[in-house]
């Protein structure tokens, strides 16, 4: 897909701002807080109704304005060119309309616009806690297959119903009885079966998609792997499913891994009558990343770190364009920041050539990227990301004109300009 | 806004408790009725009050009606022999609207929702047993499920009695005994005794099938559940409303998610 332009209104630092993208690289370059990552942040609105950043809807309005607009034109999603619009208004919560219709929930629009972002705190991928990772596979999952994404909200719900008879019942200082809490019991597990079937087999497919990616990035010979950990033994679910195929990902059987799931909760009864919540089941699967033998989570370089994370997500981009058969928008927010040379011309590389689509990138400074990419050709276009007068101000920078204000702006750094979130 | 008749005001105040009522639409009702005619404010408020006063729920599928029992309960061209389970007076009209269904009703209430702080026994699940058999907790015990297990000191949803009364009747719930708290009375004989009564009955009246007709949401397949595993001892088939395509809908725009589980649930041709 090629978002052919964008116009955002009161969203976040900008009042109104107007751009047309290049199909290939579109870089967006200025000093810290003029307002480029809402840029990318708009997008992901439009792709997936949130933003990428952990923020609520409510901050991305801008200061004192009582809503938020954001309008885009996609090519390649169907025939003819969609427009995709999001508005969000504090009161009565967000809207999507696709070529002026509104849909009917939020949900329909995800998947339809598949989106990838890269970004540092994707080193907390393999950093991080579980729920980093759980947050992965649920995004990847529910923009591809979005009975995924049906399975996982009502799980979430269920869920929380079923914490809810623990707590009263905890409160009681009494056990459920089985006839009120066995219902949800059973929701639970035939929901979230479904939940770790889907992910048990998409983390099949998916290990071939991040070998590689790793190569495309990392010339040593390191393979790298995950395992899932969740209610059960993957290997168990396997050897109880029909299949008995080796290693290459026989498909978990939805009964096994409905057993498997009941039997952990029976286990967990007791904890969980004590604690009043419940205390197994998918959300709280762990997904164990590997190079070789090494458990990148525990033992990692700074520099593995890095190159998983960026791996998993140029995964994640092939996965999701198999899937979908349209290239992801790839959103990149200050992904090179902490790279080093060789690793972002490899990347850059990899931007400019015809294996994937199109994409936005924010940085501080235009130079490493006016050296790799010839911003003259229509194919690439940079704009320059300035905050005037409180306002967001983006200028299309074609190569001849490289603003060098830039450069000494970026040194001397305006970190005052950033408080731009209103507070409200 | 400000205004300056309390009356108004108070109109307004009484509009915005109708849910997706906001002030502003409170407002403009209340304007619009202080210019209507003072005969056609009375019909609405007399309609309003005639709600309250005449309408009542049919005494044995609890719809709201003028009459009890309700003409489709009162009707013997009906078929006693099914009944059809949903949730809200609004869903057996909608059943009703399809003109394809000739048995009986019941209305629950609502689904089991504990972040609602609705449980069985605020829905109308007892009725619905008894309706199938009438020896089902008849004499105002504690329902059967609950009570028992869960509130020996009485102090529960229920409010009954203390435990034991159900002895005989408890058995016959869903999950007989599985779960007897320390302080219950003997669960084994809970179990047994129950299964003896149900088959008795002459054919007459007797409800061959229970129809699922909540809604497919999380909360509908827990009701639907608890349902089915309340029926479970006895003779009676419960089935469930399939999910999946509108009719009419172009394949090509239904929503990927009912899409899905439509082939999910496919059927043979």
């Amino acid at each position: 897909m090629i978002l052919r332009s964008l116009r955002l209104r009161s969203f976040r630092a900008h009042a109104e701002t107007g751009l047309e993208f290049a199909p290939k690289v579109n870089l967006l370059y200025g000093p810290n807080g003029a307002g480029k990552t809402n840029v990318l942040e708009a997008v992901h609105y439009l792709c997936l109704t949130k933003s990428f950043t952990a923020s609520t809807d409510r901050y991305a309005v801008r200061e004192g304005a009582p809503y938020f607009e954001v309008e885009g034109t996609v090519a390649g999603v169907r025939e003819a060119p969609v427009d995709v619009r999001i508005v969000y208004v504090p009161s009565e919560g967000k809207k999507v309309f696709v070529n002026g219709a509104p849909l009917d929930r939020l949900a329909e629009i995800v998947g339809m616009l598949p989106v990838v972002v890269f970004s540092p705190e994707d080193y907390d991928l393999t950093a991080g806690g579980p729920s980093e990772r759980r947050r992965f596979v649920n995004n990847i999952l529910s923009q591809a297959r979005p009975v995924y994404m049906d399975d996982l909200l009502k799980y979430r719900r269920a869920r929380k119903q079923r914490n809810e008879v623990l707590r009263q019942y905890k409160g009681r200082r009494e056990s459920p009885p089985s006839s009120v809490l066995k219902p949800w019991t059973e929701e639970i597990v035939a929901i979230g079966s479904r939940v770790i079937q889907q992910r048990h087999d998409f983390l099949n497919t998916f290990s071939d998609y991040l070998t590689d990616a790793y190569r495309r990035i990392e010339a040593v010979a390191e393979k790298p792997s995950i395992e899932y950990d969740t209610v059960a033994d993957v290997e168990d679910l396997r050897a109880a499913g029909a299949t008995t195929e080796a290693e290459s990902g026989p498909p978990a059987s939805r009964e096994a891994v409905a057993a498997a799931f009941r039997d952990a909760l029976d286990r967990k009864r007791g904890s969980e009558e004590r604690r009043g919540t419940t205390l197994a089941g998918p959300q709280r699967d762990e997904l164990v990343f590997r190079l070789d033998d090494l458990e990148v989570r525990r033992y990692g370089s700074q520099g593995q770190h890095r190159t998983f994370g960026m791996a998993l997500k140029l995964a994640q981009f092939f996965y999701l364009r198999d899937r979908a058969d349209t290239d992801p928008l790839l959103l990149l927010d200050d992904a090179f920041g902490k790279l080093d040379r060789r690793r972002t011309d490899v990347f850059l590389q990899l931007l400019a050539s015809d294996d994937v689509g199109q994409s936005l990138i924010t940085a501080t400074q235009h130079r490493s990227f006016a050296e790799a990419l010839d911003f003259e050709t229509s194919a690439h276009r940079a704009f320059r990301v300035d905050r005037v007068e409180q306002k967001a101000r983006v200028r299309p920078a074609d190569g001849g004109t490289w603003d060098d204000r830039a450069a000494t702006d970026i040194e001397a750094g305006t970190p005052d300009d950033r408080d731009v979130v209103p507070d409200s | 806004m400000q205004f300056t008749s309390e009356s108004v005001e108070a109109l307004v105040e009484q509009f915005t408790k109708l849910p997706t009522i906001g002030r502003k639409t409170a407002q403009r009702l209340a304007n619009y009725i202080l210019k209507m005619d003072e005969e056609a404010v009375e019909k609405i408020a007399e309609a309003l009050l005639a709600v309250k006063r005449k309408v009542q729920r049919c005494s044995t599928c609890h719809v709201v009606a003028d009459r009890d029992p309700c003409p489709i309960c009162s009707d013997s061209k009906r078929d006693p022999s099914t009944i059809c389970v949903v949730e809200e007076s609004s869903d057996l009209l909608a059943i009703e609207r399809t003109g394809e269904y000739r048995g009986r009703y019941h209305v629950l209430g609502g689904v089991i929702s504990p972040l609602d702080g609705v449980g069985p026994d605020d829905l109308r699940i007892r009725e619905l047993a008894r309706r199938i058999d009438p020896d089902f907790a008849s004499d105002g015990d504690p329902p059967p499920l609950d009570a028992v297990d869960a509130d020996p000191d009485g102090e529960g949803l229920s409010g009954g009695s203390p435990s034991g009364a159900s002895a005989t009747t408890a058995g016959a719930a869903g999950d007989p005994g599985a779960d007897a708290s320390p302080k219950d009375a003997s669960p084994e004989e809970r179990s047994n005794g129950a299964d003896a009564s149900s088959s008795e009955d002459a054919d007459e009246g007797r409800v061959n099938e229970v129809i699922l007709a909540v809604n497919p949401n999380v909360e509908g397949d827990t009701t639907a559940y608890y349902i089915s595993q309340l029926l479970e001892p006895f003779d009676v088939s419960v089935t469930r409303i399939a999910r999946g395509l509108p009719i009419g809908g172009d394949l090509e725009y239904a929503d990927e998610a009912t899409l899905s589980r439509a082939l999910e649930g496919r059927g043979d041709v």
